[in-house]
């Protein structure tokens, strides 16, 4: 059994959502909702307007645009016949147990015996969705819940009853994990399951408590991200999720948890939420929640409301040091009487208290818990991970001294993982350490870190060894900014990889796979006028990344989330490519004032000349690399990133950031045997003609307003580099021409003021300067 | 002197570059049906068709190959007839009329087929390799200007208002909008047949939903604070026409339907940054070469390149409102560089036709600093 064609019923916001990750997974989906009343209206108008919605959403649910052309579109009345190939049919409409089975009386007249039908409810149990239903269609049926929305939230919570065909759930599993890039977690039946249960008893504990302890909004939001929450905190959180929703979850818990749940005791609408739904306020969808933008005289401003008060007032950036990382610090941080070490403390403790009193009724472990956390709502640590940075005796110490209830489970004072035998273990119900077993397919570098030392390391960068004679390269400075220390290990690396393995990934597991070049050393530089400082950081890159691309043994890239700049150029010089699916990628180095000078402009040119299937000569290719680069185009996924030839057309995608590492691997691996490096580029520009082809488009850019006066400069600068600078078009130009060009060009923008002034004002406030 | 009749106009439906129903389709198969729809429309015996002379402002790709002899081919023309593509940027195929009309005073040849054609969707304007005189580009900047920048200098120098530009585009729109609906393009249009076997045989650029109020929102187009906008710009167009050129002697003799006369032609050149300007000169030319004044035309069809640049082209020749562009213009029909020429050629002599008008004149601006000058004649 495997699902090769998907069904979606019911093209709101969610079923819409999950119908465009199928699509974008590029799988053929049928998405249908009901006809609406209105007979002026055409038949298929519910879903016609949902997927021109989808075209529109910000953030974008497609990957590609393409990928809507997947879609087969209809309505539950005239296109029921388009389910009978299908393997998989999600429900995702109102929730509303009657409509829900009769759409499943209806489904059972269509649908094949071995078809899979899920709902996405997110508060009705199985068990009376299945009511009154043949067992036929209970023993293919289960919850498949999505979070919101379902391009970007990697969670699926599976909800399954004693008679689920294993072999179903089995193939929603691997589907779910390989073709959508979700993290599978089996839940009970039970209300809001694991993830909506705990995330709305932490959000309502830490609205109630801010209010209490007389914190702002912003205050909040800060102290919530030290624990390694989002940065929208709990307010910015609840702006995003819609004010008017949360009336709504709270009521579904009250009604369906027992009266002796601790959800209950705190289900009512604070004063201050009521005033402002009362007065209209949904949050980000609509005229803002507690948080809110205002214009005023053409200037949008931020303002935040005042918790005691009801009052806006402009907005204050709130930045609070790092939680300790020794432990005994971090007990004593949590013990001390400050308003936001006590607020953190409160809800920190009451939320790992709830979810230690869930198990065994939501999830069979604590695992599943952590991951539905992380997965779900993002947090960087599941809540018994925090437990075990505290402590678990600590903690059920603390509860006792303070009086309060300490969950059966934590009686035992085990701390939940340990690490035995370079393994990592967690504790199971009966108090024994279990090996936590990855699925085939996944490498973990955080395992393979547990397990063995580095095999190079410095402040900016190390070497491990992921087994099968393949190396990784990890970046893990601030951002994965790259600096000296970063580029040294990279050529450490080769060396040790020519001599003892046969392949080099370059892989992290942090958000983002580089946010580009360290800028600071640059603006030291600057500063000094030490233009030779300068001249040699872009030499190193460029010698550096040119080693990388001429080394004796195959370099496969598998970037994550941003790969900008500098991060860009590195994977520009691999091999191969095997990058997530959400992969934001470009050259964006136009926005500091500055031009690829790491061998960018000549390796993403060379990509582009070498492209067959644009009409032309050399001008076409070089247009498009000046776009490109001259926009500072960013691609929103990693099949944009291919049609922007960052990525080439053989480099692959994985869908699960989980399988990235693995997957790249395995690319490397198969482009061991008889491994040639690439032979280097040789271009052939027409110089100065292309310039003045640049330059007119420059200037009626410039005319039209659509670029600044500095940004004239800096496009002429680049166009001098991907002209070929002074040549003819029938003499061959090398690689080591080309990266000249560019040092040249970086050179000499780095001593103009326009630039100085970009790069300072990003170091100062990390937005970019158009001047 | 021989008498030299138009003795034939047919053209493509006109749609937006990419976006319209001519965007998949190839110039050279476009171009083919409209020369194939001209021979059968006329009746001429193509064994005695002298050359097939095509206009295209860039032939480079898909309008490469010199792509007139290609259409002898595609069009199952004899191979006896000759081909040669021919460049004057938007004047190009109204310059393959005045070659055809020069041939036949030269007696040689007696019958031309005089097209035009321009995939503005598959052929970027510019071409795929524009690669500039440096040392002219940077003396001579004006050599390479863009034509929205030409319009604005037009505008600034004639004092045209924004307002004034979007009144006149409106007017074209509607005017173009009821000719439409009477079905005033039904006899020239040839429906073309696409790859997929669909049939496109409408004008898809009209914007009768314009007005005054609405073209006001939108943003300049070409300069920041400047005031021409998409809406006062002839929009990029996929599209060819064509027109059987004839001396009236072998039109007589073959009994073909002879629409009007060509009296006098002319080019002229002015500055490349005022480069709307153009069909002055060359009118003034023509006019002399006619024995003409302006008051003696009838019916004029000035392409619309900008309203900007009409508006100016207007404000010095004194032609009366009603006489110009009857069935509409470029803003709302569009303008398929290389093939306008032949359309507003061909156009006017239909006019001077159906109208019962003495003159007409078919005039248009250059990129570079150009204007192009037909004057017509009824033949009765």
């Amino acid at each position: 059994m495997s699902i090769q064609k998907v069904a979606v019923i019911g093209a709101g916001v969610m079923g819409a959502g999950i119908a465009a990750q199928c699509a974008n997974a590029g799988l053929g989906v049928v998405l249908l909702d009901i006809v609406p009343k209105d007979p002026a209206v055409g038949r298929n108008s519910l879903v016609e307007a949902a997927l021109a919605k989808l075209l529109k959403a910000d953030p974008p649910a497609f990957m590609h645009p393409k990928a809507a052309r997947l879609i087969t579109i209809g309505n539950i009345e005239d296109h029921l016949e388009l389910l009978r190939d299908v393997d998989w049919v999600i429900e995702a409409v109102l929730e509303d147990l009657a409509i829900k089975q009769a759409l499943y009386q209806k489904l059972l007249t269509v649908c094949g015996d071995d078809t899979l039908i899920s709902s996405n409810t997110s508060t009705i149990p199985l068990k009376l969705l299945t009511q009154n239903l043949p067992d036929s269609f209970k023993q293919r049926f289960m919850i498949t819940h999505f979070f919101n929305p379902p391009r970007y939230m990697r969670l699926l919570e599976l909800v399954q009853s004693t008679v689920t065909r294993q072999d179903l759930v089995a193939a929603v599993t691997h589907f779910a994990d390989v073709q959508l890039g979700k993290g599978c977690v089996c839940c009970h039946d039970t209300p809001g399951f694991i993830a909506n249960r705990i995330g709305t008893f932490w959000m309502q504990t830490a609205m109630l408590n801010a209010v209490a302890l007389n914190l702002s909004v912003e205050q909040a939001d800060a102290a919530m991200s030290l624990l390694g929450i989002p940065k929208t905190g709990i307010f910015g959180l609840l702006d995003l999720v819609g004010l008017d929703l949360i009336p709504h979850i709270l009521g579904s818990f009250k009604q369906l948890l027992p009266a002796t749940d601790a959800l209950h005791a705190i289900t009512d609408i604070t004063p201050i939420m009521q005033k402002m739904l009362n007065e209209g306020y949904t949050g980000r969808k609509g005229k803002g929640g507690f948080y809110r933008l205002q214009t005023t005289a053409g200037q949008r401003i931020k303002e935040a409301i005042n918790l005691q008060t009801g009052d806006y007032r402009v907005s204050e950036k709130v930045s609070l040091p790092a939680l300790p990382t020794r432990q005994d610090d971090l007990r004593t941080w949590l013990s001390q009487d400050t308003p936001i070490n006590r607020y953190v403390w409160q809800v920190l403790s009451k939320t790992l208290a709830y979810s230690a009193s869930l198990i065994p009724e939501i999830a069979d472990d604590y695992v599943a818990i952590d991951r539905a956390m992380r997965l779900g709502y993002n947090w960087q640590h599941g809540p018994f991970e925090l437990l075990d940075l505290i402590g678990v005796a600590w903690f059920t110490a603390q509860l006792m001294t303070e009086d309060r209830t300490v969950p059966a489970l934590l009686s035992q004072n085990k701390p939940i993982y340990q690490i035995t035998a370079r393994n990592l273990t967690a504790l199971d119900l009966s108090g024994q350490y279990q090996p936590i077993v990855r699925a085939p397919g996944m490498l973990l570098l955080s395992d393979i870190k547990r397990a063995k030392p580095a095999v190079l390391h410095n402040a900016s960068a190390s070497l491990w060894d992921i087994g099968d004679g393949v190396a990784c390269l990890e970046f893990h400075s601030k951002m994965n900014t790259l600096d000296r220390d970063s580029l040294l290990l990279i050529r450490q690396s080769i060396e040790k990889v020519s001599s003892d393995f046969k392949a080099l990934v370059i892989y992290n597991d942090a958000d983002n796979f580089s946010a580009g070049a360290n800028l600071t050393l640059l603006v030291t530089a600057i500063h000094q006028r030490d233009w030779l400082a300068v001249e040699e950081l872009i030499r190193q890159g460029q010698q550096t990344y040119a080693a990388l691309k001429y080394a004796p043994f195959p370099v496969v890239g598998a970037p994550s989330g941003l790969a900008l700049g500098g991060g860009c150029e590195v994977l520009l010089h691999c091999d191969a490519i095997q990058a997530h699916a959400e992969l934001y990628m470009g050259l964006v180095e136009v926005g500091v004032g500055l031009v690829p000078g790491w061998g960018g402009c000549k390796e993403y040119l060379r990509r582009w000349l070498s492209f067959s299937k644009r009409p032309g000569g050399a001008m076409p290719a070089i247009a498009q690399v000046f776009e490109t680069i001259g926009m500072a185009k960013v691609s929103k996924s990693a099949a944009e990133a291919k049609e922007l030839l960052f990525l080439a057309a053989s480099d692959g995608i994985s869908m699960n950031k989980e399988r990235l590492l693995a997957d790249a691997k395995t690319k490397a691996l198969a482009l061991v045997s008889n491994y040639h490096a690439q032979e280097p580029a040789v271009f052939q520009l027409p110089g100065e003609s292309a310039k003045a082809a640049m330059a007119l488009a420059i200037h009626n850019f410039h005319l039209a307003g659509k670029i600044s006066a500095y940004d004239v400069e800096i496009s002429l600068s680049l166009a001098d580099v991907l002209s070929g600078g002074i040549c003819d078009i029938t003499l061959p130009l090398t690689e080591t021409t080309l990266l000249n060009l560019e040092l040249q060009a970086f050179v000499h923008l780095v001593k103009q003021a326009g630039t100085v002034a970009r790069l300072e004002h990003l170091l100062a406030t990390g937005k970019p300067l158009r001047n | 002197m021989k008498n030299i009749v138009i003795a034939g106009y047919c053209r493509s439906p006109f749609t937006p570059a990419t976006k319209g129903l001519l965007a998949r389709v190839r110039p050279d198969d476009l171009a083919a049906q409209v020369v194939k729809g001209l021979i059968q429309k006329t009746g001429v015996n193509p064994a005695d068709i002298e050359d097939l002379i095509l206009g295209c402002a860039f032939p480079e790709g898909e309008q490469g190959m010199n792509l007139a002899r290609i259409l002898v081919y595609l069009a199952e023309l004899p191979l006896s007839v000759a081909g040669m593509t021919l460049n004057r940027f938007c004047g190009s195929s109204m310059q393959a009329i005045h070659i055809a009309a020069g041939a036949i005073q030269m007696n040689a040849g007696e019958v031309f087929i005089c097209a035009g054609v321009e995939s503005m969707s598959r052929i970027p304007m510019g071409g795929f390799n524009m690669l500039p005189n440096p040392v002219l580009a940077k003396n001579y900047p004006q050599a390479y200007m863009g034509m929205g920048e030409t319009a604005e200098n037009l505008a600034a120098q004639y004092h045209i208002e924004r307002v004034t530009q979007e009144a006149f585009a409106v007017n074209s729109q509607q005017k173009t909008y009821v000719a439409q609906q009477k079905g005033l393009f039904n006899d020239e249009i040839i429906p073309i047949k696409a790859a997929d076997g669909s049939i496109i045989q409408v004008d898809g650029c009209l914007r009768p939903e314009s007005t005054a109020q609405s073209l006001a929102q939108l943003p300049t187009a070409f300069l920041a604070n400047g005031s021409v906008t998409a809406a006062t710009s002839s929009p990029l167009t996929d599209g060819a026409a064509a027109v059987l050129v004839c001396s009236e002697a072998y039109a007589d003799a073959h009994g073909l339907n002879k629409i009007a006369r060509i009296k006098a032609i002319a080019v002229s050149a002015c500055a490349p940054e005022i480069m709307g300007i153009g069909p002055v000169g060359a009118t003034h030319k023509a006019l002399l070469r006619a024995g003409l004044h302006v008051q003696d035309l009838d019916i004029v069809e000035l392409n619309e390149a900008f309203a900007a640049q009409s508006l100016a082209v207007l404000h010095d020749l004194p032609i009366a409102q009603d006489k110009v562009n009857l069935d509409g213009g470029a803003i709302a029909l569009g303008h398929p560089l290389g093939a306008t020429g032949a359309r507003i050629t061909g156009k006017a002599a239909c006019l001077l036709q159906r109208e019962n008008k003495q003159f007409a004149l078919a005039t248009q601006c250059i990129g570079g600093g150009q204007g192009i000058a037909t004057i017509l004649e009824a033949i009765s």
